[in-house]
C-alpha cells in the first residue's frame, strides 16, 4: 500500500491551512462561545471556495474527490475549530443522501450542496447517546401522498438551522431515510460544550412531507450503516484536528515557559507526555486515514476501520485534553486563553457518534467473527 | 494514497512465492532449534545460504550480496510473504540485520567478502559488542578502550548483554579510540574473532530462567585486533552505531508489527468461544490491542512511503516504542484475564512454526516477562520518549 498522502493531497491541506488561518481565526470560534458571532460569513467564504462541492460526484456538479481529500479538511477544520454547517453537510447529510438515494434523489438535493452551499445533517439517535441502530424507534407511515413521522431525535448537529435533515427511520421494521425540511420540524437548541458545534433535539411527532422525501435508491439497511459509519469518521477526523492544535499550543508553551531558569520542555515529565500525546495522535491520524481509504476502495473492511478510527480519536483526545490542559498550568484554566475552545472540540468528538469503549467492543467482536 | 501495491510489486511477491514454494525445507527436516541468537541449526543454515545464493536473503542488495536490488515496496512484500508463513531470514539476526549491515554499508571490499558475505551465507555468526556496565541507556559514554600500537589495536574493557557472543565466530565491538575527544566522537567499531587470546565470554541466564542463555558478559585483556578489522574510519564509530544503518532500520518495525500481531492471533484464539468473548472489559481492552496492531502496520507503510518519496520519516522514533509498548499491554491483559488459569508454566511443547525461531510453545507469564526485553533492549521506552520529544517535537535537551 501507499499510505502517505500525494502531492495533490498535500497542495489541498496546505491550501485548507492558509484559508483556515485567515477564515477562521480562533478569534472566530470565541465569539460564538461568547454569543456575538456567526459562522454565516465564514460558510460563504467556503461554498465560494467549492469546499461544499469538492467531494460530491460530478453527476451532481461537485469535484469528484474522494473521503481521503475529505478527511484532510475535517481535520483542518478541528484543528481551527471552525465552525459552520460544513462538517454536518459533507460528512453526514451528502453519505446518507449518496447511499440511500437514487440518482434524481440524489441530484435533487445534493445538486444544490455542490451549487450553493445548501446545508444538511443527519438525525440519528433518541436519546441513548450511543448512535445504536437496533434502537431506533421514529417511524414513517405512509398517509395518501405523504409520510407522517413519528418520534423524537437527540444530538442532531445543526439540528435546528440545516435546511434538510436526513432522519433514520424505521417503517416495517426496516431501517429507511426520509429527508425533512429544516423549518418542518420543532427543534430546542441544546447548550453544547463546544459552542462552535451547534446541537438540537428535533421533534418529528406528526411531521408531514411529500413521499418522494423517502430515500428510495436502496432497499436494505445497509445504506443507513454505511452513511453512519462516514459521519462517525467525519467526527473523527474533526476530533483530531483539535488534538493537533493541542499539541502545537502545548509545544510552544513548553519551549517559551521558563521555570527553574529553563524551559518547562527541557523536564522529562513535561517531554514523556507530549511524545505520548504525539503518539497517540499519529496513531489516530493512522486510523482515521485508514477508515478515509476503505471508503474511498470500496474495501469490506468498512465496521472495524470505522470503529477503530473512532476509538483511536478518542483515546487521542483522552490524553490530549488531559495533559493538554494539566502542562499548561493556571494560564490554561483561563477563559481568555483560546486553549479551551481546542480541549471542547477535542471531548465533543469522543461524546458523538458511540464511546471509544463501545467501538472498541465491535472491533474486537468483528476480529472475532473472523475466526 | 492507495490500499495495493502496483502491478510490477505485484510481480515480485508472485516471484518470491513460486521460490518459497519450491524452496522452503520440509518441515520434517527442521525440529532442531537454536540454543542461543548466534547459534544457527544446520538445516538453518543451509536454507539461510540458499536465500543468499538465490538473491532471497537481502532484496534490496545486489545478486552479489544475496539480493536482486529491490525496491522499498518490494522489500516490503517480501517482508510480508516471509511473516505470513512465520519464516525466519536468519536465526542469527543481530549477524544479518546489524553486524553484517553495517560492514556492508562502512566496511571495506575485503572486510565484505572476509566477514559480511560468510554472515550473510550462515557460513559464521557474529554477537554485537555496545553496552557496558557504565554505559546502557548513556551509550556514548562506553570506556571499553583500544589503543592503536603499529598494526594493531590494543584492547582492554568489558562489554554487557552481549546477545549469543558465546556461540559467535565474531564480535562488532565499539570502543573508545580517543578518550580526549568529546564521548560521541572518539568511538571506533572494530571487529574481533572470537578466538583471539584475551578474550574471555562469560554467558548468563536472563530472567527466563537457568537455561536460558543467551546474555553474555565479554572481558577484553590486552586483545590484539589486526588494525585491517576497523570498520569505518578511525574515531567515526558512533555514526555506524546511530542509526546509519537506514536499510535496515527503515524495516525494523515489520518485526514489532508481526510479533504483535502473532501475540494477538495467540490472544484471540485463546477466548475464542470462551466466556471471556463475552465481557465487554475483555472486549474492551483487547479492541485497544487490535487497534494498535492496526495502527502500526500503517504508520510503518506510511514512513515506508515517504521514504520511497525521498523523505526522511519521523514514524521510525515511535514504532519502538509502540511496538513494545502494546506487546505489554496485552500480555497483561491476558495474564489479567486469564487469572489462575496462567499461574502454571507448563506448556505443551509443540513446535508451531517450522521455521521461526519459536523454541516451542511459551505461556503467557513467560510472553509477559519477554515483553520487557522490547521495552528495555535497544533504547528504554523512557529514551524513546526522549527522542521523540527532542529529535521530533523539538523541545529543549533538559
Amino acid at each position: 500500500m501507499d499510505f502517505e498522502l500525494t502531492d495533490d493531497q498535500l497542495e489541498l491541506q496546505r491550501t485548507a491551512r492558509d484559508v483556515l488561518d485567515h477564515e477562521a481565526p480562533a478569534s472566530l470560534a470565541r465569539d460564538i462561545a461568547e454569543g456575538s458571532g456567526s459562522a454565516d460569513e465564514l460558510w460563504a467564504t467556503l461554498t465560494s471556495l467549492d469546499w461544499p462541492a469538492l467531494c460530491l460526484p460530478e453527476s451532481v456538479g461537485g469535484l469528484g474527490r474522494g473521503w481521503v481529500e475529505l478527511a484532510v479538511l475535517l481535520e483542518e477544520m478541528g484543528r481551527h475549530v471552525a465552525p459552520g454547517p460544513f462538517a454536518a453537510t459533507v460528512a453526514q447529510f451528502v453519505p446518507t443522501v449518496r447511499h440511500a438515494g437514487t440518482p434524481d434523489q440524489q441530484e435533487r438535493f445534493l445538486a444544490p450542496v455542490a451549487a450553493a452551499g445548501a446545508t444538511g445533517t443527519l438525525a440519528v439517535d433518541e436519546g441513548a447517546g450511543t448512535w445504536d441502530l437496533d434502537q431506533i424507534g421514529a417511524s414513517a407511515t405512509r398517509d395518501g401522498d405523504s409520510f407522517v413521522l413519528s418520534g423524537i431525535k437527540c444530538f442532531v448537529v445543526d439540528g435546528a438551522t440545516a435546511e434538510e435533515i436526513a432522519v433514520v427511520v424505521r417503517i416495517d421494521g426496516g431501517l429507511r431515510v426520509v429527508v425533512v425540511p429544516g423549518e418542518a420540524v420543532v427543534a430546542r437548541e441544546l447548550d453544547p460544550i463546544d459552542a462552535t458545534t451547534r446541537h438540537a433535539t428535533i421533534d418529528l411527532e406528526d411531521v408531514r412531507v411529500d413521499s418522494d422525501r423517502l430515500l428510495v435508491g436502496s432497499d436494505s439497511d445497509d445504506a443507513v450503516v454505511r452513511a453512519v459509519q462516514e459521519a462517525t469518521v467525519g467526527t473523527a477526523a474533526s476530533t483530531l484536528g483539535a488534538c493537533q492544535r493541542i499539541l502545537e499550543l502545548n509545544l510552544d508553551h513548553a519551549r517559551e515557559r521558563q521555570q527553574f531558569g529553563v524551559p518547562i520542555g527541557s523536564f522529562q515529565a513535561v517531554k514523556h507526555k507530549m511524545a505520548d500525546m504525539y503518539c497517540l495522535i499519529e496513531r489516530a491520524r493512522a486510523l482515521v486515514y485508514f477508515a478515509a481509504l476503505v471508503f474511498d476502495s470500496d474495501d469490506d473492511r468498512r465496521v472495524i476501520a470505522t470503529s477503530m478510527a473512532k476509538a483511536g480519536a478518542g483515546e487521542c483526545q483522552h490524553r490530549c485534553v488531559r495533559d493538554g490542559l494539566q502542562l499548561f498550568g493556571g494560564i490554561g484554566y483561563t477563559w481568555e486563553h483560546e486553549l479551551h475552545l481546542f480541549l471542547r472540540r477535542a471531548k465533543i468528538g469522543e461524546l458523538h457518534f458511540g464511546s471509544s469503549s463501545s467501538h472498541r467492543r465491535r472491533i474486537t467482536r468483528c476480529a472475532m467473527s473472523a475466526l | 494514497m492507495r490500499l495495493g501495491y502496483d502491478e510490477k510489486t505485484e510481480a515480485f511477491r508472485d516471484q518470491l512465492v513460486a521460490w518459497l514454494e519450491a524452496n522452503l525445507p520440509d518441515p520434517s527436516l527442521t525440529a532442531e532449534r537454536p540454543t542461543s541468537s548466534a547459534d544457527i541449526p544446520a538445516w538453518a543454515r543451509q536454507f539461510q545460504r540458499q536465500m543468499f545464493d538465490d538473491g532471497w536473503l537481502s532484496p534490496a542488495y545486489p545478486p552479489e550480496l544475496g539480493g536482486r536490488n529491490a525496491d522499498l515496496f518490494e522489500q516490503m512484500v517480501y517482508l510480508e510473504e516471509l511473516g505470513r508463513r512465520h519464516v525466519t531470514r536468519s536465526f542469527n539476526p543481530q549477524g544479518l540485520g546489524i553486524v553484517s549491515a553495517s560492514i556492508v554499508s562502512f566496511g571495506n571490499d575485503e572486510q565484505i567478502e572476509r566477514w559480511a558475505v560468510p554472515i550473510m551465507r550462515a557460513e559464521k555468526t557474529a554477537a554485537l559488542g555496545m553496552s557496558e556496565p557504565g554505559a546502557g541507556s548513556d551509550l556514548a559514554a562506553l570506556a571499553t578502550r583500544a589503543v592503536l600500537d603499529g598494526d594493531h589495536f590494543v584492547v582492554n574493557g568489558q562489554k554487557v548483554w552481549t546477545s549469543g557472543a558465546h556461540d559467535a565466530d565474531v564480535l562488532l565491538v565499539f570502543v573508545r579510540t580517543n578518550p580526549e575527544a568529546p564521548k560521541h566522537k572518539g568511538i571506533s567499531a572494530l571487529i574481533v574473532e572470537t578466538d583471539t587470546p584475551g578474550l574471555d565470554r562469560r554467558p548468563f541466564p536472563d530472567l527466563g530462567g537457568p537455561d536460558q542463555v543467551d546474555f553474555n558478559e565479554v572481558f577484553f585483556d590486552d586483545v590484539l585486533v589486526p588494525s585491517t578489522n576497523l570498520v569505518g574510519d578511525l574515531n567515526d564509530g558512533w555514526r555506524i552505531c546511530n542509526g546509519a544503518l537506514a536499510h535496515e532500520r527503515a524495516m525494523l518495525w515489520v518485526m514489532w508489527s508481526q510479533s504483535l500481531d502473532n501475540m494477538l492471533d495467540d490472544a484471540l484464539a485463546e477466548f475464542h468461544g470462551t466466556p471471556h468473548a463475552d465481557d465487554d472489559v475483555v472486549l474492551d481492552r483487547l479492541g485497544r490491542s487490535i487497534m494498535d496492531s492496526h495502527a502500526i502496520r500503517l504508520l510503518g507503510h506510511r514512513q515506508l512511503a515517504k521514504q520511497q518519496r525521498g523523505l526522511v520519516p519521523a514514524e521510525q522514533s515511535i514504532l519502538k516504542l509502540m511496538g513494545s509498548e502494546a506487546q505489554q499491554d496485552l500480555a497483561a491483559l491476558m495474564l489479567e484475564t486469564l487469572g489462575a488459569a496462567a499461574l502454571d508454566q507448563t506448556v505443551e511443547a509443540t513446535l508451531r512454526f517450522p521455521y521461526e525461531t519459536d523454541r516451542g510453545a511459551v505461556s503467557w507469564s513467560d510472553r509477559y516477562l519477554f515483553t520487557f526485553a522490547g521495552t528495555i533492549s535497544g533504547g528504554t521506552s523512557e529514551i524513546q520518549r526522549n527522542i521523540v520529544a527532542e529529535r521530533v517535537l523539538d523541545l529543549p535537551r533538559g
